[in-house]
């Protein structure tokens, strides 16, 4: 998998590129708007992290530019501004998805995913990991063919937990997680508990191995051990 | 006790004109009376002088009763004790007026033929009574045309001379530094109030640019510090994947960890009033606001089990009120909040709407919270609470935004917060 980050703070950029690079995508940076149209113009991306503000131009204008090239990557704007108007306009340009700064990179990493996954759609969308089976359009999970019955939530904490795999997760990124929209909201994040301890249990009754390990004074972890 | 610039210039012409008139009418009366009787005086020597130089030399004593009958005011009569010219009042019966009437005497020794006579001329005087009466109406119309007068001077001095005075107040009673109305000051033609209106503009330039630049500051210093906390929040995140930690190290981490969402949710609450100053909001909507508060319950039932709240709700059915959708959501979560946050165990949350207004109850600390900071930035009842201290402040500037009221009341151990549309 093959990524384009337009990031110019270069710290936030290291960070973001030593995380997925660690989760097997090949990740290239853009640190102005020229070099990432350089870049768009010659090869192709399964998916770009745009910012909305650099040195030398409107992320605006990147979204135009493929637009004008047919090009059909996947777009996830990353970015500060987070007005209704500023969302609203990015999808419009056609972007996919967007996430305000600050975040979790757990939270990007399944963001990319989850994109990935819609972009690659073909029939069925499933994820599987071992004896896990997720349907994500119909969400529904089947723990060895069997179907066992979770929540939207407890599904949306399944596929996240996942898709960090062997990540220590802090109990405020998956919050913040689970609270979508309200997570500006958040000052308590106790309901975590309570949440991974129903799906525990539901995938222990389905006779699922205990891949949620507690990670003891900061939070969870999926690992196949 | 205040009162109107004008009543109180008016008022002391009035006391002034009054004064002199009253001070002015008896001196007037008794000025007028002696130089009447001057007059009087004088007219009476100089008919004595005129009688002794030009009628006594040939005046017999026969001729006496003649010259009485044909002499109404001069009469010669008996001799009398008198030695010397004496003047002085006396009164007679006026038998056309039938009345008495005063009159200015002089009596003087003379001599006819030998023998001694009293020459004695008088003047009719006017009555002090008829004087007075003159006096007073004179002086009645006088104060009724000065006070004419000051009225309708006055008047035509508040309708121009106050006018740009007035005009002035009334621009500054309705500017607002929040709002972009500055006030415009027309140029007079009097000194003062011209210098009044610069300075009241000075003020208010300076005034404007620093609030400005304040607001300006708060955001700028809101949007700058986005990126570091964007770092800060990707180094943890990258920083808990690279070793294996001790526990306490993974508390550290956390901690580290919610110290940076607490500062990107004041960072966006600081960003959100500076926003809503700046009329970044003013787009509105008909909103229903009872499907605002189901949309967003779940989350809240959520954040309510950790305390085991129990969150009750009587919701009138399509309350709709206008307001910018984005603003009236947050209204409802930071009051929902509010209410959760400040509760105790077990507790309760009462959410009631009604047609006109929106009121959220819980139960919490047993006293009632200090009312009068209670909206401010950063003011906190207890230091040690979770919560940024600008939610209450961002509850009440929306109210503003959209014209409610919101307040707060304490009563059967429930804190209540009341929205008023």
């Amino acid at each position: 998998m093959k990524l384009l980050l337009i990031e110019d703070e270069k710290e936030l950029a290291e960070s973001i590129i030593s995380c997925l690079t660690g989760n097997g995508f090949v990740c290239e940076w853009a640190s102005n708007s020229k070099l990432a149209i350089d870049k768009i113009s010659i090869y192709e991306y399964d998916c770009i992290l745009l910012d909305l503000m650099l040195p030398d131009g409107n992320g605006f204008d990147i979204l135009k530019e493929l637009k004008r090239q047919n090009k059909t990557e996947g777009v996830i704007i990353i970015s500060a501004k987070e007005t209704l108007e500023t969302r609203i306009e990015g999808f419009n340009l056609g972007a996919d998805d967007y996430l305000t700064k600050p975040f979790h990179l757990s939270e990007l990493l399944v963001r990319i995913q989850a994109l990935i996954r819609r972009k690659n759609f073909k029939g069925n969308n499933l994820v599987a990991y071992n004896e896990i089976e997720i349907d994500i359009l119909s969400k529904t999970v089947k723990v060895k063919g069997k179907k066992i019955d979770l929540t939207k939530k407890e599904i949306d904490l399944l596929l996240y937990l996942i898709g960090n795999e062997n990540k220590v997760l802090s109990k405020s990124a998956i919050a913040e997680h689970l609270s979508g929209d309200m997570a500006d909201m958040l000052d308590n994040h106790d309901f975590v508990y309570a949440h991974i301890k129903n799906l525990k249990n539901k995938l222990k009754d389905a006779g699922c191995s205990d891949y949620i390990k507690t990670v003891y004074g900061l939070g969870y972890k999926w690992q196949n051990d | 006790m205040t009162e109107k610039l004008l009543h109180k210039i008016s008022r002391s012409y009035l006391i002034f004109a009054l004064l002199i008139l009253i001070v002015s009418a008896p001196l007037f009366y008794f000025l007028s009376e002696k130089l009447y009787i001057e007059d009087a005086d004088e007219a009476l020597i100089l008919r004595k002088n005129e009688f002794l130089q030009f009628s006594l030399s040939q005046l017999k004593e026969t001729d006496i009763p003649v010259w009485n009958k044909f002499n109404r005011d001069i009469k010669i009569k008996e001799a009398t004790q008198l030695k010397n010219d004496t003047i002085f009042y006396n009164y007679y019966y006026d038998s056309l007026a039938q009345e008495n009437e005063p009159y200015r005497e002089l009596n003087l020794p003379i001599t006819i033929e030998g023998k001694p006579y009293t020459y004695s001329a008088r003047i009719n005087l006017v009555e002090t009574e008829d004087l007075m009466k003159s006096v007073a109406l004179l002086f009645f119309v006088i104060i009724s045309l000065l006070l004419i007068g000051l009225y309708i001077i006055t008047k035509r001095l508040s309708l121009n001379l106050w006018k740009p005075f007035y005009e002035t107040l009334q621009q500054i009673e309705q500017f607002e530094i929040d709002k972009n109305n500055q006030p415009k000051l027309k140029e007079t033609r009097i000194e003062e109030f011209n210098r009044l209106n610069q300075s009241i503009e000075k003020l208010i330039d300076r005034n404007t640019s620093i609030y400005h630049s304040q607001r300006e500051f708060i955001e700028n210093a809101a949007h700058e510090l986005q990126t570091p906390l964007a770092v800060f929040q990707a180094k943890i995140d990258t920083l808990i994947q690279s070793a294996e930690f001790s526990e306490e190290q993974y508390k550290m981490l956390s901690s580290l960890n919610d110290s940076v969402s607490r500062l990107n949710r004041l960072n966006k609450n600081l960003l959100l009033l500076s926003k809503m100053e700046n009329d970044s909001y003013n787009e509105k909507q008909t909103i229903n606001l009872n499907e605002a508060i189901e949309k967003h319950f779940d989350f809240f039932a959520e954040q309510a089990k950790s305390k085991n709240l129990t969150i009750k709700t009587e919701l009138k059915e399509t309350v709709a009120v206008k307001s910018n959708p984005v603003l009236a959501e947050i209204l409802i979560s930071n009051l929902f909040l509010n209410a959760i946050r400040h509760n105790v165990s077990d507790g309760q949350v009462l959410v009631t709407l009604s047609n006109h207004s929106l009121t959220f109850s819980n139960t919490g600390q047993p006293q009632p919270l200090v009312a009068d900071k209670l909206f401010n930035r950063f003011s906190k009842s207890n230091p040690s609470e979770q919560g940024n201290g600008l939610g209450l402040a961002i509850i009440k500037k929306i109210a503003d935004l959209n014209n409610w009221k919101i307040s707060y009341s304490f009563s059967n151990n429930l804190h209540s917060f009341l929205v008023t549309f």
